[in-house]
């Protein structure tokens, strides 16, 4: 049996010696890589759902710690802990790599297949070890980690335009993460002025430092070193989410991207982001994040409607799911910042629903990629009578994505909004035709592709889902109905993280 | 004044032979491996093996010896400490592995035996410079060291590209050595002492030196600018990196670099670096420019280079201006000298292991390998792909290898001596070499080849050189602690 104290790295590296096998694997039994990369993500599943049982939803502490001393001479030390707000998004990396894997395999041979599922499996060592890292520079560490498996990944077996949208990727990640990097640096030589004056990368000790922020004017704003902190966090964060204006990495990453990579980038990489904004950024700076969260709003509100628009008019499928995920990141990005407790709830819920929806948009696109080698959606038409099973994956997908009540799209953006609309009536105003708009888009999506007249005479020898993708599809729908209905038995355990969070955060404002 | 006066002999006792020994053991070694070198049909595998002994022995004797007292010869004038004892072990270190690179490409491009005995006498000439404080003595090391690296450079014989390079190493090095001994003479006209550390109390108590002084610390920091090759003095590098064999640019790009810097830092936290002293601001905020411009002028050039050796040179003249900034807050930090050792040493290994990996890739008497000629290499042979892969990385400064530790650990001594705008510049321009290796990564994984690509030349020595510069790199990368701690322990 596994002892607890070692849970959440034996959850990280996991992944990393399997990928040792992997690579170990001779070469005789390289057809069977595929099975122990599913075997790799269902044991990660397992110790998911060993830790869920474990972990204690009436606390609002981290937990689990594992503490090991790194480089104390710098103040960094290996330290996992996990609490309500990475819990959700560790079950959901746990939940959806093994869908991923079984749903998205390529039907053919995949070129230097060994490489492939190393890199599948230390891109997993990444996402968790940024999700449950409780040291500043681990998460660092980590967040860079996750950079490498995904270049790889595009540049590899992506599209035809590859490696100009894995450069993109990379360099506008990089762009962002070398300026936190600087605030990195800034934050731990701080450290060193509190009590103890040692040196600490530590969530715990970083928590406690202030700094200086005066709000009275544009002059004074741009004096305080917390807005210089403040923005270098929030830049490499909004890169990752991503928010409009710093979007454009995204739709190329994700159409040039082999399809376990999108819904790996769709589900569980814009998280990071997210999870960046929510458990750094706004915490640490408080201040400074009140006073250009109208701001960030704003430019939510923006990426919801610019990219619904955007979605509304792509022929190319890969690429309307792409916009919905800028138009539906945004919601969280709204919800984080406007510093009401429903809100920031909802956003925590919308990054896992984003991640089941988006990611099961990105297979039902593989599905159909895998199947005809297209993703023009002119060229569909007409399949719901061919492959009934794959039209009825695709409407739960298209359901949960448009938020319909029921479905768990609904339980992340309707607190959202109305946390949001109790400060800023105007944008929520905004924000709510994104709703309808994602409706327009993907039932026109679904419309174009499921319903009316056949365009190709090869579609009605198309093959239905097989029973592979039959099972990650109805994993995938028990979550989505599941979370639909019984939003408190999925989230319930990060309630009271998620209630002292936003009492901390919101005093913090008041009380600098 | 009789060079006796200036030098007197003293009794050696056995603390001091101690110290002076792996100086001993490479110089005779040296000379074991010219002799055994002239054998016609065996000669290049004689001055390996004895070369590899003589090395191997040094560092045995080096690390056995490291914390000896502190022991000062000839009137103060050769300094062996721990500090400097530990430097000296890690240019031993690239020796070894530029030792071990030659095996195999000493023959693949017709390089004469005496390569051996060239690296071992560079060697001894490097830890020569990194223990003395003297100017004089601090110039005759440069001499030492240079001679056997302009012929190291010069060696590849069928090439004219690299008599080229060798002629221009030599004129414009030579330069550089005359404009040393020049300021030297100077700095002791104006301070009347040679002794780095004389000359600094000298300028603590005295604010207004003569013009003559601030003449000749020019004159000296454009030759050190010189060798550790900085923006505007950097116009030699590229060519001699191309010209020079392979693995003699590796061992260059390494250990030239690490002393040159060494010495650099020493003369600069003497001479340059000294709070509430206004005359020398001048020379600080030109270290600052230079800094800057070494960065931005080294990546945005890189950028636009098809060879892999002229890019790297240039992404060299990057890394000084990354290194100047170290020594820029030298003396502001708590730590900020250990920093840049760290940052020297992963640096140094990661290149030695890249210019490795290159040797094996290109043609015999080529040039320098181009972008295309690597396309799609790194699938084919996935190991040689994964250690460039590594080394790049690590020049980019990513985690999981050691060029992330030593950068954060440089930038973090900056921020915390209050040197943001630099960190800031390195930063984003460091953003600008990400762009330019990962381009190589690209070339190597990501593209087709055009032609059939092969290697021809298997070439184990320069293997295991990057496979051990690769396992250095990953160690030091993910568990940094015993260096880090290490290298503090020295500076106590």
């Amino acid at each position: 049996m596994i002892s607890t104290t070692c849970l959440l790295s034996w959850m990280i590296f996991s992944p990393m010696l399997f990928a040792v096998i992997a690579i170990l694997t001779p070469s005789f039994l390289e057809n069977k890589l595929r099975t122990l990369t599913l075997i790799q993500t269902l044991v990660n599943a397992v110790l998911a759902v060993v830790l869920y049982v474990r972990f204690d939803g009436y606390s609002a502490a981290p937990q689990l710690i594992h503490f090991v001393s790194w480089l104390p001479e710098w103040g960094i030390n290996y330290i996992v802990a996990i609490d309500g707000l990475s819990l959700p998004l560790v079950m959901l990396t746990a939940f959806v790599s093994p869908i991923a894997i079984l749903a998205t395999w390529p039907h053919g041979e995949l070129k230097k297949e060994k490489f492939f599922v190393s890199l599948i499996m230390a891109l997993q060592t990444g996402m968790y070890g940024t999700f449950l890292a409780h040291d500043l520079f681990l998460f660092y560490f980590f967040w860079e980690v996750v950079l490498i498996p995904m270049f790889f990944m595009i540049g590899i077996w992506g599209g035809k335009d590859r490696i100009y949208a894995t450069i993109k990727f990379f360099i506008y990640t990089m762009v962002g993460s070398l300026l936190m990097l600087v605030a990195i640096f800034w934050l731990i030589h701080e450290s060193t002025h509190l009590p103890g004056a040692n040196p600490s990368a530590s969530f715990e000790v970083l928590g406690q430092l202030k700094f200086a922020f005066d709000g009275s004017s544009l002059k004074t704003v741009f004096s305080s070193p917390q807005t210089y902190l403040f923005l270098a966090f929030a830049l490499a964060f909004v890169i990752k989410v991503p928010m409009v204006p710093f979007h454009t990495w995204l739709p190329d990453a994700h159409v040039q991207a082999p399809t376990v990579g999108s819904v790996f980038l769709a589900a569980v990489l814009l998280k990071l982001g997210t999870y960046g904004l929510m458990r750094i950024a706004i915490p640490f700076f408080p201040q400074a994040a009140f006073y250009f969260s109208e701001m960030f709003i704003l430019l939510g509100v923006i990426g919801i409607i610019y990219g619904a628009f955007c979605a509304l008019n792509q022929t190319d499928f890969k690429k309307l799911v792409a916009y919905s995920s800028v138009s539906h990141m945004g919601y969280i990005v709204v919800g984080l910042f406007s510093f009401q407790k429903i809100a920031i709830a909802g956003s925590l819920y919308q990054m896992v629903n984003h991640g089941i929806s988006a990611g099961g948009l990105f297979m039902i696109v593989g599905f159909l990629y895998e199947r005809l080698h297209t993703r023009n959606l002119q060229e569909f038409g007409g399949l719901a009578k061919v492959v009934p099973m794959m039209a009825i994956a695709f409407m739960i997908m298209t359901l949960s994505s448009v938020a319909l009540p029921g479905s768990n799209g609904f339980v992340g953006e309707f607190p959202i909004l109305l946390g949001a609309f109790q400060v800023h009536p105007i944008y929520v105003l905004f924000a709510g035709t994104g709703v309808i708009l994602g409706a327009i888009y993907a039932l026109k999506a679904y419309q174009m592709v499921m319903l009316g007249p056949k365009t190709r005479n090869d579609l009605d020898h198309l093959h239905d889902l097989n029973a592979r993708e039959i099972t990650a599809m109805i994993v995938l729908t028990v979550f989505v109905f599941g979370i639909g209905f019984f939003p408190k038995t999925f989230f319930g355990k990060s309630d009271a993280t998620l209630d002292s969070y936003a009492n901390q955060v919101i005093y913090k404002v008041g009380h600098p | 004044m009789s060079l006796l006066e200036t030098f007197p002999l003293q009794v050696l006792g056995p603390t001091e032979l101690f110290s002076l020994l792996p100086l001993f053991t490479l110089t005779f070694g040296a000379v074991l491996a010219l002799l055994f070198g002239t054998n016609k049909q065996r000669g290049h595998g004689y001055a390996f093996t004895v070369a590899m002994f003589t090395l191997v022995y040094a560092l045995l004797q080096g690390s056995y010896h490291l914390f000896l007292t502190d022991v000062s010869l000839l009137g103060g004038t050769l300094v062996f400490s721990p500090y400097t004892r530990s430097i000296s072990l890690m240019v031993i270190v690239f020796a070894i592995i530029g030792v071990i690179l030659t095996y195999g490409q000493d023959k693949k491009e017709g390089l004469l035996s005496e390569v051996y005995a060239l690296i071992l006498f560079s060697t001894a000439g490097m830890i020569l410079m990194m223990s003395t404080t003297h100017l004089l003595f601090m110039f005759i090391a440069l001499e030492i060291m240079s001679l056997a690296i302009y012929v190291l450079v010069a060696m590849r014989r069928s090439s004219s590209f690299s008599s080229e390079a060798g002629l221009k190493y030599f004129i414009l090095g030579g330069l550089a050595s005359a404009l040393f001994l020049y300021g030297t003479a100077l700095v002791f006209g104006a301070t009347g002492s040679f002794e780095l550390t004389t000359i600094h109390h000298f300028l603590m108590f005295n604010q207004n030196p003569s013009f003559i002084f601030y003449v000749g610390l020019g004159l000296i920091t454009t030759a050190m600018l010189f060798k550790v090759a900085a923006f505007p003095f950097h116009g030699w590098l590229p060519d001699v990196y191309q010209g020079a064999a392979t693995n003699v640019t590796g061992f260059m790009g390494a250990a030239v670099k690490f002393t040159a810097f060494m010495a650099f830092a020493k003369i600069a936290q003497n001479m340059v670096f000294l709070d509430n002293h206004p005359g020398l601001r001048w020379f600080q905020s030109f270290i600052w420019f230079v800094a800057a411009a070494s960065m931005i002028y080294g990546n945005f050039v890189a950028i636009s280079q098809s060879e892999l050796k002229r890019m790297l040179s240039f992404s060299t003249i990057a890394h000084t201006g990354y290194l100047l900034l170290g020594l820029y807050v030298m003396n502001n930090g708590e730590g900020s000298s250990r920093s840049l050792v760290l940052y020297l040493f992963f640096y140094a290994l990661s290149n030695l292991g890249a210019f490795a990996v290159i040797s094996i890739f290109e043609e015999r008497n080529q040039k320098d390998l181009t972008l295309d000629q690597i396309a799609g290499l790194g699938l084919k042979y996935p190991l040689l792909g994964t250690l460039f892969t590594i080394f790049l990385l690590s020049m980019a400064g990513i985690p999981l290898t050691s060029g992330f530790i030593g950068k954060y650990g440089l930038f973090s001594a900056a921020v915390s001596a209050g040197e943001i705008p630099l960190v800031v510049i390195a930063v984003l321009t460091s953003v600008v070499s990400v762009y330019y290796y990962l381009r190589v990564i690209v070339y190597l994984f990501m593209k087709e080849s055009t032609k059939e690509v092969a290697i021809h030349h298997r070439l184990k020595g320069a293997t295991i050189a990057a496979l051990i510069s690769a396992a250095a790199t990953l160690q030091f990368g993910l568990f940094p602690r015993a260096i880090i701690h290490f290298v503090k322990m020295l500076a106590k």
